[in-house]
């Protein structure tokens, strides 16, 4: 556990981490950045990730007898909501993670800021397992869905045999990225026999629920703005000589978007709050499927709900809330899918055995 | 009835660990996890016993007999009551009226009615809604009209829970037909023997008397029975929403029913099933976030802050979740859904009793329909 988990002053650390990412998220809303950056390049500004790395938060994660800030999953929740409501493209979580599995093994570049590194985990889409990659002392085969692989310096990949630091530009590493609908590059990263040194990580698959976790908060942020703008608009959107939002049918659901939003935001916070006391692995397992299975449901509902209620403006690119739509699609089932959750979630159900 | 300890003043722990063997020991021979309302010719004896040990009131202050729990202590008692199964009393009495008295009524009413209400010597039935005003209750037609020193009531109330089982009953009557609607309304007390005063009891869909009409046939009462002032019950019935409306966004109802549902499904042999499983771990899922954003509300409590209007989000919630939970109840009891009594005697199994006792939830205390429109307005600021 991290030396900051039980921390009490969690909520004045949140409060100033939150009020850090007000460097990188304008307080007034504007996507103004967020905007132009899509389909550019890597599909993130670096410049943001130094940034970061600057207010401290790639070492959130880690303990603070190995260097790092030891805040807990509270705070890194917290900070992900704001970066979900501002739509930040750039891959802080995977960094968050990379470092989180590193721990003291993080390199000093990518403690400074000077080089990016993101987190290769996934071993095939539509499955949560990471154990593959390792042979003989190796790297082989692929990580897919690596968020921030094109702009990266170093990738953390983990295996069932620990985690590797490697190189972007190392040889025998492909990097084949794919547009995403929000705009971004994440890529299957292949691995052709790239020697590595591998550095035990048990603690792999707790990190990757604190990710689930996280991500979820993200997924909270996203669909918290979008309910706001959304509703911002039908208070002032007139037809029929009314605003549209005095029109029962769109007030019911709404509050329907309000009421699933308030229960994604009480369960995250609320399973961060045992994950930070020492949840055990069932707990954990369970926690973070149910957590990331309201929240991707939440930012789908609001998605569909924001078109719809937006009418034609909706179906733009020109409006704003064209963003978030694309960003939950790209978003909603990444760190796993409802339907992979709601598996999760069956197999951790007690086996009744018939007599 | 005086002299009670300072209960808040105890650890949470202690305090728990009291109420469990209180009720334990003291709990007499009634049904215990019973889904419908007992009469007060079952549950008197449970009330009595309350009554006895000075518990009959928890939030009321300790200088009337009640108990002046905090809401965080309140909510550890009920849920030691609710572990244990305790049937629920005719409570209208300590939840409803006596609050309110304690706010708005004068001191010889405080002075009469609390007692009578501690000792249970008085069993009290609600009287707002009628035939032609239930959401719209302040619609309500049933008339009082001043005569010398009494007031004369006539009309009709419906609805009243357990309202065949009450001495005495509580009204929204119109005492002023040439204003706004809101502004015409007194609060009234009238006994239920008093002449005039005629009970229809109301079958409900478990062939249960759960609830009656009252009708009032120039039923007099004396002035001293208005509760505030003349015209301003509106505002009065109101006020009586505290903190009691967190609780009826506890999750209990629904996490007992997904126990029950769990218990089904593995006597209909589909426990294993993924199909069924698929559906159960969702309704499980939102059972636990709804406990989740309840604990919110509690912290709320536990601080001492407001609860304002949107916490009929838990209430909406809660309610659809029940019935969400009844519905695959009935697809998994399978033809067994249609039976009348429990199966194999076992009420556990019972699908259609959750089922029928699920509807009135999303009803009662604030249609969802009523809720969403006020949570538009008063949380989202939609236009009206």
């Amino acid at each position: 556990m991290m030396d900051g988990a039980m921390n009490e002053d969690w909520v004045e650390n949140a409060r100033m981490i939150v009020e850090s990412a007000r460097a990188v998220v304008p307080a007034d809303g504007t996507l103004a950045r967020v905007r132009a950056a899509r389909f550019q390049g890597c599909g993130f500004d670096r410049a943001v990730m130094a940034q970061a790395a600057e207010l401290g938060w790639p070492l959130m994660r880690v303990a603070e007898d190995a260097g790092g800030l030891g805040l807990g999953l509270r705070e890194t929740c917290a900070l992900m909501e704001v970066l979900g409501a501002g739509l930040v493209p750039e891959p802080v979580l995977s960094t968050i993670t990379a470092a989180a599995l590193l721990q003291g093994a993080l390199p000093e570049e990518a403690m400074t800021g000077e080089a990016v590194i993101v987190t290769a985990w996934q071993d095939a889409t539509g499955d949560q397992g990471w154990q593959g990659g390792a042979r003989d002392g190796a790297l082989h085969g692929a990580k897919v869905n690596v968020a921030g692989a094109e702009g990266t310096d170093l990738f953390a990949v983990l295996t069932g045999a620990g985690v590797a630091i490697v190189p972007r530009d190392a040889q025998r590493v492909t990097v084949e990225s794919a547009e995403t609908l929000d705009g971004c590059r994440p890529a299957r990263v292949r691995f052709d026999g790239v020697a590595a040194e591998f550095l035990p990580c048990p603690q792999a698959e707790a990190v990757l629920q604190d990710a689930r976790l996280a991500h979820a908060a993200y997924l909270l942020g996203l669909s918290g703005r979008a309910l706001e703008i959304t509703l911002d608009y039908l208070r002032v959107r007139e037809q029929f000589g009314r605003p549209i939002g005095s029109f029962q049918s769109l007030q019911h659901r709404a509050t329907e978007m309000k009421i699933s939003l308030e229960l994604s935001r009480a369960a995250i916070f609320a399973t961060a709050r045992r994950f930070d006391a020492g949840a055990d692995p069932r707990a954990r397992a369970h926690g973070a499927a149910r957590c990331k299975l309201r929240a991707s449901g939440l930012a789908m509902l609001v998605a569909r709900e924001a078109v719809q209620m937006h009418g034609a403006m909706g179906i733009t690119d020109e409006a704003d809330i064209g963003l978030f739509v694309r960003k939950a699609m790209a978003e909603a089932n990444t760190y796993g899918s409802p339907r992979e959750q709601r598996a999760t979630l069956a197999g951790l159900l007690a086996e009744e055995h018939a007599a | 009835m005086t002299g009670q300890p300072d209960y808040n003043a105890m650890s949470d722990d202690d305090f728990r660990a009291m109420v469990r063997s209180f009720v334990e020991a003291s709990y007499p021979d009634i049904p215990r996890h019973s889904l419908s309302r007992l009469h007060w010719n079952e549950v008197k004896p449970w009330y009595l016993i309350l009554s006895q040990k000075g518990w009959i009131c928890p939030t009321w202050p300790r200088e009337h007999g009640g108990m002046g729990l905090t809401a965080g202590k309140h909510l550890i008692m009920i849920e030691e009551f609710e572990r244990f199964g305790c049937a629920r009393v005719n409570d209208i009495g300590p939840v409803m009226l006596g609050p309110l008295l304690l706010r708005h009524g004068t001191e010889a009413q405080k002075a009469h009615f609390l007692p009578r209400i501690l000792s249970g010597e008085d069993v009290w039935a609600q009287g707002y809604s009628e035939p032609g005003a239930g959401s719209d209750l302040a619609a309500v037609r049933c008339e009082a009209v001043r005569d010398g020193d009494d007031w004369v009531i006539n009309g009709q109330k419906t609805w009243c829970t357990l309202g065949m089982d009450a001495n005495w009953i509580f009204i929204l009557a119109r005492t002023d037909k040439t204003v706004k609607k809101q502004a015409g309304i007194s609060f009234l007390l009238v006994p239920m023997d008093a002449p005039g005063v005629t009970i229809r009891n109301i079958d409900n869909l478990e062939l249960e008397a759960e609830f009656c009409e009252v009708f009032f046939d120039d039923v007099r009462v004396p002035a001293d029975h208005i509760v505030g002032r003349v015209n301003d019950g509106w505002s009065v019935a109101k006020a009586l929403l505290g903190h009691e409306r967190v609780f009826i966004g506890a999750p209990r109802l629904s996490a007992s029913a997904l126990a029950r549902l769990g218990h089904i499904a593995r006597r209909a042999g589909v426990w294993n099933d993924p199909v069924f499983r698929d559906r159960y771990v969702t309704l499980q899922c939102d059972v636990m976030d709804l406990s989740d954003l309840f604990e919110t509300y509690v912290d709320r409590l536990r601080d001492g802050r407001e609860i304002g209007a949107d916490v009929a989000m838990l209430k909406i919630f809660q309610s659809e979740l029940y019935q969400r939970i009844s519905e695959l109840m009935m697809e998994v009891a399978a033809e067994d859904s249609g039976l009348r009594a429990p199966p194999e005697g076992d009420r556990q199994l019972h699908a259609a009793a959750t089922w029928l006792s699920a509807r009135p939830t999303t009803i009662f205390g604030g249609s969802t329909e009523i809720m969403r429109n006020m949570l538009a307005k008063a949380v989202l600021e939609l236009p009206s």
